[in-house]
């Protein structure tokens, strides 16, 4: 530890701690715009100038590390003196238009002038102007004007993502940043150069002019879009939801981040087709009905075929929160039925059993293998950790048929590894743990796409000794032995790998139930539709990859007439007239599943996924308008030609 | 008068280009004595002891410099900066163009001191004749062994990389450079580290200018004590000055530290019948102005910096009574804010902000309000910057505008518009 | 009797004061057919003002609406785009409402406004029978280009607004049937609703 004094206050931090961080410690601040505790010091704005007793000249806070005995001045004549001037610089080419600027009032230069600067100005000349709203990709706008060249973003691309899109072009004052290649700015994670950006010169196309942050109000939730579950916030003004924004603590999940799916994947709840009333088919039309007649003719239907619980299927489990899926699974067993199975998309399994491992385990592997789809495609910010990794040193493999032996030699030889699967394809992952099983400390990350797979997993929506799983289910109903199917928050007639079994399943079912927030092509092909709640819209937990239990905050009002699958689930429960669990139990249920570590993993691989078919169900891009985002007016209006591939939470 | 001729001796004389006249004066005997019968400390050690400090602008003890090389990492590098572009500055350029060998000599020499066994020069883009001649040096010199593997049969590997820049100011700066050298954005780095540390490819690196690797030549000829023996206490040895401006004879001329500046400027031819001096800007662009008072003054870097002003590259700027300083401030600051990289704040937005304001001056349309302006900002930028540009921007504006107020109080807008 | 003689002369007394008032200048006039003079700065009902070449000045900023001590103003930006563009720059205000009910006439919006588009003009009279038509949304509060720009706030002699209420020179301000949709999340569901009936 190094003792030294801030402002009077003797203050005692690690060896190596930039004086930035050190007067965190005494509830101090130094204004910065370049350096970011994530991306490091670079010491460009100039800003964070502090006075050290011994130095002639002002030091700057962000790369000056801490020495014994330093006696450091953050505010004072001298000190304030020359912030304010780098302020006043900043400004004299600064555009004024803070009421037209969606980073008004959350933005550090409004903040810092307002506290450092001088308040006059002695700029008599005309300020340069410079191109507004330039369209630098799909997702983002700059404003050259209002730029001061911090390099968040550059050193965001270069550090963070690695690919270097952004850079700065020209010299001197006319210093701007733009793609290198002049080509569209497109990566799974712009959408974080808008939060980096300390003006407004970076901002997000979904929000542009729709608010001022003053408006907003802020609820702390999780992101259920994959099985990441990033912490985030989410910004509703006068119950729209304008925006997600990451949370810059969340070390733990996210490392701060958000990909573009959790940010802009998010308009579909307000969307005008989204179903606000249970609908049943009457004479192959839809018909509204309210909610107690739904109730009615769901418990009649399984009433009916109580004496043939088989003959009842139950799918999905994946999108619902753990409260949901466990009164699910509970519901369903409580009238018989066996044929439950959450798996209805390209992903089979959810928890890695024993290798399961954490974040921080992923961040400092020393070779990551990854097995399956990309999880830049399937967990996007599971990704960010994997290059993390990568630029500590650890060595990644991609497995293909060229570079299996390579990788599983440096494997052989590393001191941790970290498998990264996406869980389609069961044999595939059975058989790189049989290789790696020898190896001490191997974690596995199933980097799945539904949010909530590993609860529904946990909570035992999963087909147990004989009864059916979801394909067998299908094949049931198709020869005509089903007679009622739920299914909860999926649309296999998209997802799974055989759309046309699912269409003939559906229709020789005679009563088949689906709660969905759109008519989806599954919902279409249904008996009974149901409309739920989104995610955004409802409270609860979900597990997330690496088995933390991550609280889900509603941040907004449900439409009218709209029940979350809890309250469906309710509601049939007492059409049946079954008494349920009470909430109390729920909760320690959903508790010890959480911290369960199962040690029978790969059981399952009747159902074996080719590589192809998974990827091409994986293949519903945010902005060639799959998923949920097919009802996003707000990404309809940015969709580009040509399709950019971040996959859509379904 | 104390004109001597040491790097400069021969040139003007004899072709100096040809390594045959080179060698037949002399030339490559250090390089020889050296690799055979010193050790590379020895090269240390006499460049420690010769007093020599950089010529490129800093003036920072060489030998100093190199002894912050650390010494468990043996892959470490020499670049010799041969970006000169400090307005006002010729002297490296006439080195390049005039004794290439002189120049490659101290290369290799100063590689050989720090043991490096790779050394870079970075020679300015504009420099193209300056730098087919030393192309054709260095096929020279390595025909005759002294670059490339085993150099002289001695077993010592020595490789030299010519780079050549791309004409950007800022590539002067010893981070810029490296950055530029290794391909990238030429923009100085963030220090710490500094180059010594991890410098060219994150290796230990020292920059030295031309100048300061060529006076290795002659320090190792006559041994150290020959150097430090001329000069002031702490300012030793020679060094080549870029007369220019209102002199009769402007041109490089090499004298021992510590000549009196009015010597310099009879040296140069004096100035103009019926002209009196103004000012004089004794250390390229980047100084402050010193005026007739200082004239007795030695010509070293402790007066200098005692009269407010710095040694820099040795560049010697005559102003007399019939310059225009409005113009002459504009001229300089537009020059720095024109190859400021953009990187620091007060230099980007500085540079160009007292630019336009000093533009309108020129133009007569100045205000009483950016007077005020111009004293505040012009004694506030110095000491904010990154690297040694900003500081540059100011100091002569800062003190013409303190001599001669009235120059710029006539240029202001009289007249409501 | 002398009891009652006191109370006669105490109406009478009482009287007096009725008939010193029957000669004197009356104080109440007869609105509406006499309308009052108000103070050159009255505070009354709002309008968005235009520029000379006809573009709204409102940028839509919401500066007003979070200056606004009774919450009554509610502002939606949008963006200008090249074949639909309402004011000069880049957002415009593609809704604007302020509830007049709400309304305490202090006049921060004014002060608040960086382009002097919303102003208040002395008009008072806004009576209505339903509590929905008091929302004033852009329709009714954005002076029409046919009743001209008058003078920006900064030119006006003495700074008094005597050119302000052109919109109602031009329209009546009281035909609005609508109802009140204060937020996007209104507009959704209402037509979510209608959409399903319908």
């Amino acid at each position: 530890m190094v003792n030294l004094t801030i402002d009077g206050v003797p203050v005692s931090v690690p060896k190596g701690t930039l004086l930035v961080e050190a007067v965190k410690k005494i509830q101090q601040e130094i204004p910065v715009y370049c350096y970011h505790p994530k991306l490091g010091p670079a010491g460009l704005c100039r800003v964070c100038l502090v006075d050290i007793e011994g130095m002639p000249k002002l030091q700057i806070g962000c790369n000056t590390p801490v020495a014994e005995g330093m006696v450091v001045r953050t505010r004072g004549e001298k000190v304030d003196t020359g912030r304010a001037m780098v302020l006043e610089l900043l400004l004299v080419n600064h555009p004024l238009d803070c009421p037209i600027c969606d980073k008004g009032g959350e933005c550090d230069l409004q903040d810092y002038a307002m506290a450092y600067a001088r308040g006059t100005s002695d700029v008599a000349d005309a300020k340069t102007s410079k191109p507004k709203g330039v369209d630098l990709g799909p997702t983002i706008v700059l404003d050259e004007e209002r730029c001061v060249v911090c390099q968040r973003c550059v050193r965001f691309d270069e550090l963070i993502v690695g690919d270097q899109q952004l850079v700065l072009k020209d010299r001197g004052h006319k210093d701007m940043i733009a793609t290198a290649t002049g080509e569209p700015y497109r990566h799974h994670f712009t959408g974080n150069v808008t939060e980096l950006c300390p003006v407004g010169a970076l901002t997000s196309k979904t929000y542009r002019f729709k608010s001022r942050p003053w408006d907003l109000t802020r609820t702390q939730t999780s992101c259920t879009q994959c099985s990441v579950g990033c912490r985030m916030n989410a910004d509703v003004r006068g119950g729209t939801l304008l925006r997600t924004m990451s949370v810059e603590s969340d070390d733990a999940i996210s490392d701060g981040w958000l990909c573009d799916r959790g940010r802009y994947n998010i308009g579909y709840v307000d969307s005008p087709e989204r179903i606000t009333q249970p609908l049943y088919r009457k004479d192959g039309s839809f018909v509204q009905i309210s909610w107690d007649d739904a109730f009615a003719l769901w418990a009649k239907a399984l009433h009916d075929a109580k004496s043939a619980p088989e003959s009842v299927g139950v799918i999905g489990g994946g999108r619902l929160l753990n409260e949901e899926a466990y009164l699910l699974g509970t519901l369903m067993r409580a009238i018989g039925v066996r044929n439950i199975d959450w798996r209805a998309g390209v992903q089979r399994q959810a928890t890695p059993g024993r290798f399961s491992g954490t974040l921080e385990q992923l961040e400092s592997a020393n070779v990551i293998l990854v097995i399956g789809a990309s999880p830049a495609e399937t967990a996007p910010v599971l990704d960010l950790r994997i290059r993390k990794a990568v630029r500590h040193g650890g060595r990644r493999f991609d497995i293909d048929a060229q570079n299996e032996t390579a990788a599983l030699m440096a494997a052989r030889d590393a001191r941790s590894v970290a498998l990264v699967w996406d869980g389609s394809d069961v044999a595939l992952g059975a058989r790189f743990h049989e290789l790696l099983s020898g190896h001490a400390s191997l974690s596995t990350f199933i980097a799945g796409e539904q949010g909530n797979a590993r609860g529904a997993e946990a909570l035992g929506l999963l087909p147990r000794d004989t009864s059916l799983d979801t394909a067998a289910m299908l094949d049931a109903a198709r020869a005509g032995t089903m007679r009622v199917l739920n299914l909860f928050g999926v649309n296999p007639a998209l997802n799974f790998s055989d759309p046309a079994l699912v269409a003939e399943a559906m229709r020789a079912t005679p009563f088949s139930v689906v709660t969905e927030l759109f008519m989806t092509e599954t919902a279409k092909q249904a008996t009974l539709v149901l409309p739920v709640r989104s995610a955004f819209e409802k409270s609860g937990t979900i597990i997330n990859a690496t088995g933390e239990l991550l609280p889900v905050e509603a941040a907004l009002e449900a439409p009218v007439g709209v029940l979350s699958d809890l309250e469906v689930l309710i509601g049939l429960a007492q059409a049946l007239d079954i008494a349920l669990p009470t909430e109390e139990e729920v909760r320690r249920t959903v508790i010890a599943a959480a911290a369960q570590r199962s040690d029978d993993a790969f059981g399952d691989a009747r159902y074996v996924w080719s590589q192809k078919q998974a990827v091409q169900a994986q293949r519903r891009h945010l902005f060639a308008g799959g998923g949920t985002s097919a009802h996003d007016v707000r990404i309809a209006a940015l969709r580009p030609a040509d399709s950019l591939a971040i996959p859509v939470g379904v | 008068m104390p004109v001597t001729k040491v790097l400069t001796a021969g040139i003007g004389e004899c072709d100096l280009r040809d390594i045959a006249v080179y060698r037949q004066r002399g030339g490559y005997v250090q390089l020889h004595r050296a690799l055979t019968t010193m050790k590379s400390t020895d090269v240390l050690d006499a460049a420690e002891k010769s007093g020599l400090r950089g010529r490129g602008g800093a003036g920072f003890p060489t030998g100093k410099k190199w002894s912050f090389l650390p010494g468990q990492i043996p892959t470490r590098y020499l670049v010799c900066n041969c970006d000169e572009a400090e307005p006002g500055t010729f002297k490296d350029h006439m080195l390049l163009e005039e004794t290439p060998h002189l120049v490659l000599e101290g290369i290799l020499l100063g590689a050989y001191g720090i043991g490096s066994h790779h050394a870079f020069i970075y020679i300015r883009g504009e420099f193209k004749r300056g730098y087919e001649i030393f192309m054709k040096a260095v096929a020279d010199a390595r025909a005759a062994g002294f670059i490339g593997k085993n150099v002289l049969g001695t077993g010592y590997d020595l490789e030299l990389t010519v780079h050549r820049g791309a004409g950007a100011y800022i590539c002067g700066e010893e981070t810029g450079l490296l950055n530029s050298l290794e391909g990238k954005r030429g923009e100085p780095r963030l220090k710490p580290p500094f180059p010594a540390i991890a410098g060219l490819y994150g290796m230990p690196t020292v920059v030295n200018n031309v100048e300061t690797l060529a006076y290795l030549v002659p320090i190792l000829a006559n041994g150290p004590e020959w150097f430090s023996a001329v000069g002031t206490e702490r300012s030793k040895g020679y060094k080549i000055i870029s007369i220019s401006g209102h002199v009769q004879k402007p041109g490089n001329y090499e004298v021992p530290l510590g000549t009196p500046v009015r010597e310099l400027i009879e040296i140069a031819g004096g100035l103009f019948p019926g002209r009196t001096l103004a000012a004089i800007q004794p250390g390229g662009g980047s100084s402050a102005c010193i005026f007739p008072e200082n004239l007795d003054d030695p010509y070293d870097y402790e007066s200098l910096a005692k009269a407010g002003s710095m040694l820099g590259s040795g560049a010697f700027l005559v102003l007399d009574d019939r310059t225009d300083f409005v113009q002459a401030a504009y001229n300089m600051v537009r020059f720095f804010a024109h190859e400021s990289c953009g990187q620091c704040t007060p230099c980007r937005e500085g540079g160009h902000w007292l630019e336009t304001v000093l533009h309108r001056f020129v133009q007569g349309r100045g205000l009483h309000s950016d007077l005020e302006m111009l004293h505040r900002v012009s004694g506030t930028i110095t000491g904010l910057n990154l690297c040694a540009l900003g500081d540059s921007i100011e100091p002569f504006l800062k003190s013409v505008l303190k001599r001669f107020p009235e120059q710029f109080e006539a240029r202001i807008q009289t007249v409501a518009v | 009797m002398r009891k009652h003689l006191g109370n006669v002369g105490a109406l009478l007394r009482g009287f007096s004061i009725t008939f010193s008032y029957m000669f004197k200048k009356r104080p109440t006039i007869e609105y509406p057919s006499v309308k009052k003079k108000h103070a050159p700065r009255f505070h009354g009902l709002h309008e968005l003002r235009r520029y000379a070449d006809t573009k709204e000045r409102c940028i839509g900023c919401e500066l007003c609406s979070s200056a606004c001590p009774a919450n009554a103003i509610t502002v939606i930006g949008a963006e200008n785009s090249p074949d639909d563009r309402h004011s000069p720059g880049e957002r415009f205000a593609a809704r604007y409402e302020i509830d007049e009910l709400r309304c305490i006439f202090c006049g921060l919006c004014e002060e608040a406004c960086p382009t002097d588009a919303i102003v208040l003009t002395p008009r008072f009279e806004m009576a209505d029978f339903r509590r929905g038509s008091f929302v004033y949304s852009k329709d009714r509060l954005l002076v029409p280009p046919e009743a001209g720009v008058g003078l920006a706030p900064d030119e006006r002699p003495n700074g008094i607004p005597s050119d302000l209420g052109m919109v109602a020179q031009v329209k009546s301000t009281m035909e609005s049937d609508t109802g009140y949709d204060a937020t996007n999340r209104g507009i959704i569901l209402k037509t979510q609703r209608r959409g399903l009936a319908g």
